[in-house]
């Protein structure tokens, strides 16, 4: 019976044909359930392939950053709700790490009446299902009075059709653009900031040259709103209630602020704690040196407990972005058009439900495993030079 | 600041954790220019004795003045002798994240508010001293343990004090690392460095000390001169602590 059982020839070898059994298994297995599929779909009529992206969709979608119509093929739909899904993940992020930041440190201080508030936060926020918190921020936004009985705050006007702040009259195209040109110019300065190549050029140089991919980011942006406003229309309209209707200004619908505020405020729960493992993996000797060197508490807090504490929290923020990428797919509960809910959409309309899937699929693991890719050049970036931590390349 | 003051004036200097009693009754005047080793059994308080000198740790009660300014628990009085007391500890504490120079010139640009240009030249004359200019650009983790501790000197001295206090600083080296850092020490200290060095070097006490403290369960025992020291201690407590640690 052993000698049935060993394989002639070296272990390497044994490993070899393992492999080769394992994979082969594996690629029949794929193949048999594609045939089948396709067979299966043959049979009851339904044609497969992309050639429906080309169509017009006929129906409407009712958040959309990009100018849609009916006319608009499905290609363009696809693509407007991942945009309207980076824009939510970019608001949502970023709300969430700056909350979160400020949760996290009100819970490592030392005044007990923060930390109680902290506490009491994370405990709430951390511990509801997040589709409920939804719900409870959507129910907010929608019973708020009418658009006649509007609240005004300092000129802007809030009611349960939305949130009607002043601001230039732009076109949405224009909007995005201008938003996607602060993003990259922000994007570059942190890259600047970051990057090995950078670091034997003087930190004053690497500050300057940050700082104006940041200013050219805005530069860009005002330029385009300048360039494409209408010049009919006064710098900055003022939204004004006209019976049920409101014109001018931007509206915020109850849809987006809703989802936004949930995946801040649930975010800033799980940031929070991050934040606070963060500051307690500092070595308390180091800041000792910082205070025996005669910093003052800001300048030990900005120069050695944050740069190290960040670095002990990024693998952390890697992976609960990632998490809240995947949380804005909650927009279809409350109907807020994320690529998500526009593939919802398309397969209802079209039928292509493989193919659809498929490019849902292909479109979070491109917006994930980027997002992934970036925190962690960051993380290998910052990490300590000469640490046993630092990961080989 | 007070410039005939003598550098340390303790009195009546007090401090419990809990209930645990670390300092009781410390009296200590340090002169200027002069050198103290202090030295005394592990929970004798002399760490805690060290750190109340430049406030790491608050004292409960009693009086410590630094070059003629007493420490009071006011913001402006701790800034000013935090600024003019160098501190060497016994892990190094050198901030990873930063060269060797942006170590030694954090703290000189941002509490001196000197010019970069000035840090570095600052920075590369005190690496030279300690040994290691050639390390400059290379991060902590990437030296040995004796040169960490010879930069965290040369980080301490780059603000320019006038008195220094190191925490047991060889304790945490290698047997073979610790004579580069005494080497060091006893140049400070023949340059006329105010010092208090807490350690058990006593190799290094004989022949750079003015004075040697016995410390036992937060009292001062005994003090005198090295010579009289080692060789007539008055209390039984210190001849037992002398016989330990001189005795193998």
């Amino acid at each position: 019976m052993a000698r049935l059982l060993s394989f002639p020839g070296t272990r390497r070898q044994r490993e070899l044909a393992l492999q080769a059994v394992f994979l082969s298994a594996l690629a029949a297995l794929v193949l048999g359930a594609a045939l089948t599929a396709r067979e299966r779909l043959a049979a009851q009529g339904l044609t497969s392939g992309f050639g429906f992206l080309r169509k017009a969709t006929g129906w409407e979608i009712n958040f959309a950053l990009l100018p849609t119509t009916t006319a608009d093929p499905y290609w363009w739909y696809l693509l407007s709700g991942l945009v309207n899904t980076l824009f939510m993940g970019a608001v949502g992020l970023s709300g969430a790490f700056a909350l979160g930041l400020l949760v996290g440190l009100m819970r490592s201080g030392r005044n007990p009446a923060a930390r109680l508030l902290g506490t009491l936060y994370v405990e709430l926020f951390r511990n509801l299902p997040i589709i409920l918190q939804l719900f409870f921020w959507y129910a907010v936004a929608t019973a708020l009075p009418n658009p006649r009985q509007s609240i005004e705050i300092g000129g802007a006007l809030v009611n349960a059709r939305g949130i009607y702040l002043p601001g230039p009259e732009i076109g949405r195209g224009i909007a995005a653009l201008s938003a996607l040109a602060i993003l990259a110019g922000a994007g570059l300065a942190v890259g600047i900031l970051a990057a090995r190549r950078f670091r034997r050029a003087a930190p004053l140089r690497r500050q300057s040259l940050a700082a104006l991919s940041l200013a050219a980011g805005f530069a860009v942006a005002a330029g385009l709103a300048l360039a494409f406003r209408d010049p009919a229309t006064p710098w900055i309209t003022h939204p004004r209630a006209e019976g049920l209707r409101i014109t001018g200004g931007w509206r915020i619908q109850p849809e987006f602020y809703a989802l936004a505020l949930t995946i801040i405020t649930y975010g800033a729960a799980y940031v929070g704690e991050i934040v606070r493992g963060g500051l307690k993996a500092v070595p308390r000797g180091q800041i000792e040196a910082a205070a025996a060197l005669g910093l003052t508490a800001w300048q030990r807090f900005s120069r050695v407990t944050m740069p190290l504490a960040f670095r002990a929290m990024l693998p952390m923020l890697a992976n609960q972005s990632v998490w809240l990428m995947k949380a804005t797919t909650l927009g279809i509960a409350v109907g807020f058009s994320d690529f998500f809910m526009v593939v919802a959409g398309s397969i209802n309309h079209s039928g292509q439900t493989l193919e659809l899937i498929g490019i849902l699929m292909a479109g979070f693991l491109a917006i994930n495993l980027t997002l992934a890719a970036l925190m962690n050049r960051l993380d290998r970036a910052l990490s300590l030079e000469g640490s046993s931590m630092r990961p080989r390349r | 600041m007070d410039r005939t003051a003598p550098a340390i004036e303790i009195t009546g200097l007090h401090k419990s954790y809990g209930g645990f009693q670390a300092l009781r009754g410390i009296d200590l005047t340090v002169a200027r220019g002069e050198r103290v080793v202090v030295c005394g059994p592990s929970g004798s308080g002399k760490s805690t004795m060290i750190r109340c000198i430049n406030q790491l740790e608050e004292h409960d009660s009693g009086t410590i003045r630094v070059l003629g300014t007493v420490l009071d628990g006011r913001l402006a009085s701790l800034d000013e002798i935090r600024r003019e007391v160098g501190m060497v500890f016994q892990q190094f504490n050198l901030f990873p994240h930063m060269t060797v120079l942006e170590n030694c010139t954090l703290a000189p640009m941002l509490v001196r508010r000197l010019p970069r240009a000035e840090a570095e030249a600052t920075a590369m004359r005190f690496l030279e001293k300690v040994r290691i200019p050639e390390q400059a650009q290379k991060y902590p983790a990437q030296l040995s343990g004796g040169q960490q501790q010879r930069v965290a000197i040369a980080r301490a001295l780059c603000m320019e004090p006038q008195i220094m206090l190191f925490d047991e600083p060889t304790s945490a080296l290698d047997p073979e690392m610790i004579a580069e850092v005494l080497d060091v020490m006893v140049t400070l200290a023949q340059e006329g460095m105010t010092m208090v060095c807490v350690t058990h070097e006593m190799g290094f006490a004989r022949k750079v000390a003015d004075r040697v403290i016995f410390m036992d369960r937060g009292e001062i025992i005994e003090a005198a001169p090295p010579g009289q020291f080692f060789s007539a201690p008055q209390n039984d407590r210190t001849r037992q602590f002398l016989s330990q640690v001189l005795g193998h």
